[in-house]
């Protein structure tokens, strides 16, 4: 979540200009529509390219929208007004199937996690099928992609049929407009003369960013859960151990009246040890990357995809490991503290 | 010389305030070859000598020479290195791992010695061999009965070719016929291999195999007879 939240190709270089005020949350944002126009005239040095400024007026909103008409459920969408340049603006947006919705036609289309974001099979939402919000069904014309991002989850529509939609025609949600020679500085002193607009610039890592500090509360009980959950396998591999090694104590008793050394016997015992626990950590990943790499979650932005990377296999792995190795050396010490006639004697 | 001397062997342990002596000041010779069985009640010292012998126990007083080598002068590595040459221990329980094989069990001694994997493939199939049951080599201890067991258990013991065969009740666990064929393997070891052992037994009739027997009350010896 937090990697879809911060990490986005064109971030860097993106600013979003949006209503005073609404630092918090774009689809509050309310802004004049001329914005826009007044924005890539009036700042220089944003990107261009065949007399295109890289200025995209949109308006983000949550609606409601429904399977079919006949459906009473309402699934809670992020819906997402663009004009065309918005695919130049997010250069990481990329259409995977079918085409740009077109003004006027009632299409939208949908990114990737835009189903698990709704809640309902990825299937339902394939190119040509329908959605129903404001009244009418919607076609979805195109499937698009836009990894590591919100925009994943998001469901995109031309900028004018949102506008009719949330009727809000002469008002935009935000323009975010890309730097090329310029810098936020430039922009943000356009935002702050223009005290008749009412806007703000805020550098689109930034924005993103602060949305995720909201999350922090509940990063750090996922934190504290996962760390519980983990204290609970440890102390679960632990009692394994030493039961699995008092069943043994007897046998210990035997090796050492055969001749074996004491740390021989630690060693022999950590091995055998921290290959089970070797195996468990490689069965535990296997299984890991099998059932969970790419699982879509929810989220109240979307939707993220889970991810088990090479750092997530390194970490499970070493915990195995360090399982293997914590809890054999108490058992086995202990074990091995008996005086072997004791030890011989062990049921 | 004898083989194995005690001198006033004592062993004690402290429980609470108490000290409990179940070896007192005990002096014992036994001679190379010689097949000793150890009988007496509970808590009369017999396995506390036995142990003592095999070198998994110390005494806390008096000396234990076994050929030449006093045992309470040896550190915890050097005691184990000295019971991987010079002891082959017989469990009344047999102690065999349940995860390896017959032939694996009997392997695990040797590999405490620098042997070659042919090397001890031939120990391992002599020792199975003598004590018939080589055709059970592949077998685990599960497959096998009590009394395949503990001959399993006294080709461990004698696989490296110890001096001396310590037997802690080796027919406790077994039926009559097992019990018999056992005692008839440990005899014959005793005789045509020359192997010193120590028996501890309950059984009276396990020490007509012996040469001699001993009797232990409260840790002292009160009597000796020779078998017949």
């Amino acid at each position: 979540m937090q990697l879809t939240l911060n990490q986005r190709e064109s971030m860097n270089e993106n600013i979003m200009i949006i209503g005073t005020g609404s630092e918090e949350g774009v689809e509050r944002s309310q802004i004049d529509a001329a914005v826009e126009g007044i924005a890539s005239a009036s700042v220089p040095g944003l990107k261009e390219r065949a007399g295109v400024v890289y200025a995209s007026a949109e308006i983000h909103a949550a609606l409601p929208v429904r399977e079919s008409r006949s459906s009473t459920k309402d699934l809670n969408a992020v819906m997402r007004g663009v004009r065309p340049i918005a695919f130049l603006v997010h250069s990481d947006v990329e259409i995977l199937e079918g085409r740009a919705p077109r003004s006027g036609m009632d299409e939208i289309m949908v990114g990737q996690l835009a189903a698990t974001r709704l809640g309902v099979p990825a299937e339902r939402l394939a190119v040509g099928s329908k959605l129903h919000f404001d009244n009418r069904d919607w076609t979805i014309s195109g499937r698009f992609a836009a990894p590591g991002t919100v925009m994943n989850a998001e469901i995109w529509m031309p900028l004018t049929d949102l506008q009719v939609a949330t009727k809000r025609e002469s008002t935009l949600s935000c323009v975010i407009v890309t730097l090329e020679d310029a810098t936020f500085a430039d922009v943000d002193v356009f935002a702050k003369s223009r005290l008749d607009l009412e806007i703000t610039a805020i550098p689109e890592r930034s924005y993103y960013a602060s949305i995720a500090s909201f999350y922090g509360p509940i990063r750090v009980m996922i934190i504290v859960t996962a760390v519980l959950i983990a204290s609970g396998g440890v102390m679960g591999g632990l009692n394994t151990m030493y039961a699995a090694f008092a069943a043994r104590v007897r046998e210990v008793g035997m090796l050492q009246a055969l001749g074996y050394t004491r740390s021989a016997i630690v060693i022999n015992l950590t091995e055998e040890s921290v290959f089970s626990a070797a195996s468990g950590a490689l069965i535990g990943t296997v299984f890991g990357i099998l059932l969970l790499d790419g699982l879509a979650v929810r989220f109240s932005m979307g939707a993220f995809a889970l991810t088990i990377d090479a750092p997530v296999v390194f970490t499970g792995f070493v915990g195995g490991l360090a399982v293997g190795l914590v809890g054999a050396l108490p058992p086995a010490v202990r074990c091995l503290r008996l005086p072997i006639p004791e030890a011989l004697k062990s049921v | 010389m004898s083989f194995i001397t005690c001198q006033n062997l004592t062993r004690e342990y402290k429980k609470g305030d108490a000290v409990i002596r179940p070896l007192d000041g005990l002096d014992l010779e036994i001679p190379r070859g010689d097949f000793l069985a150890l009988m007496g009640p509970s808590g009369s010292g017999k396995t506390t000598l036995l142990n003592l012998v095999a070198g998994i126990d110390s005494p806390t007083g008096g000396s234990l020479v076994i050929d030449g080598t006093d045992l309470a002068k040896l550190s915890r590595n050097k005691l184990a290195a000295w019971r991987s040459k010079h002891i082959g221990y017989v469990f009344q329980l047999y102690n065999l791992v349940p995860v390896l094989t017959a032939y694996e069990n009997v392997e695990l001694p040797l590999l405490l010695h620098d042997l070659s994997k042919r090397q001890r493939y031939e120990r391992i199939t002599e020792a199975l061999e003598r004590v018939g049951i080589a055709d059970r080599a592949d077998h685990f201890p599960r497959q096998l009965s009590g009394g395949q067991e503990q001959r399993v258990a006294i080709a461990r013991a004698i696989v490296t070719d110890p001096d001396i065969i310590v037997a802690d009740e080796p027919t406790g666990d077994l039926d009559k016929g097992s019990a018999h064929t056992v005692m008839q393997l440990l005899q014959t070891l005793n005789k045509e291999l020359g192997k010193t052992i120590v028996m501890v037994t309950h059984d009276p009739k396990t020490t007509e195999y012996a040469t001699r027997t001993l009797h232990l009350e409260k840790g002292r010896l009160v009597e000796a007879e020779v078998a017949a």
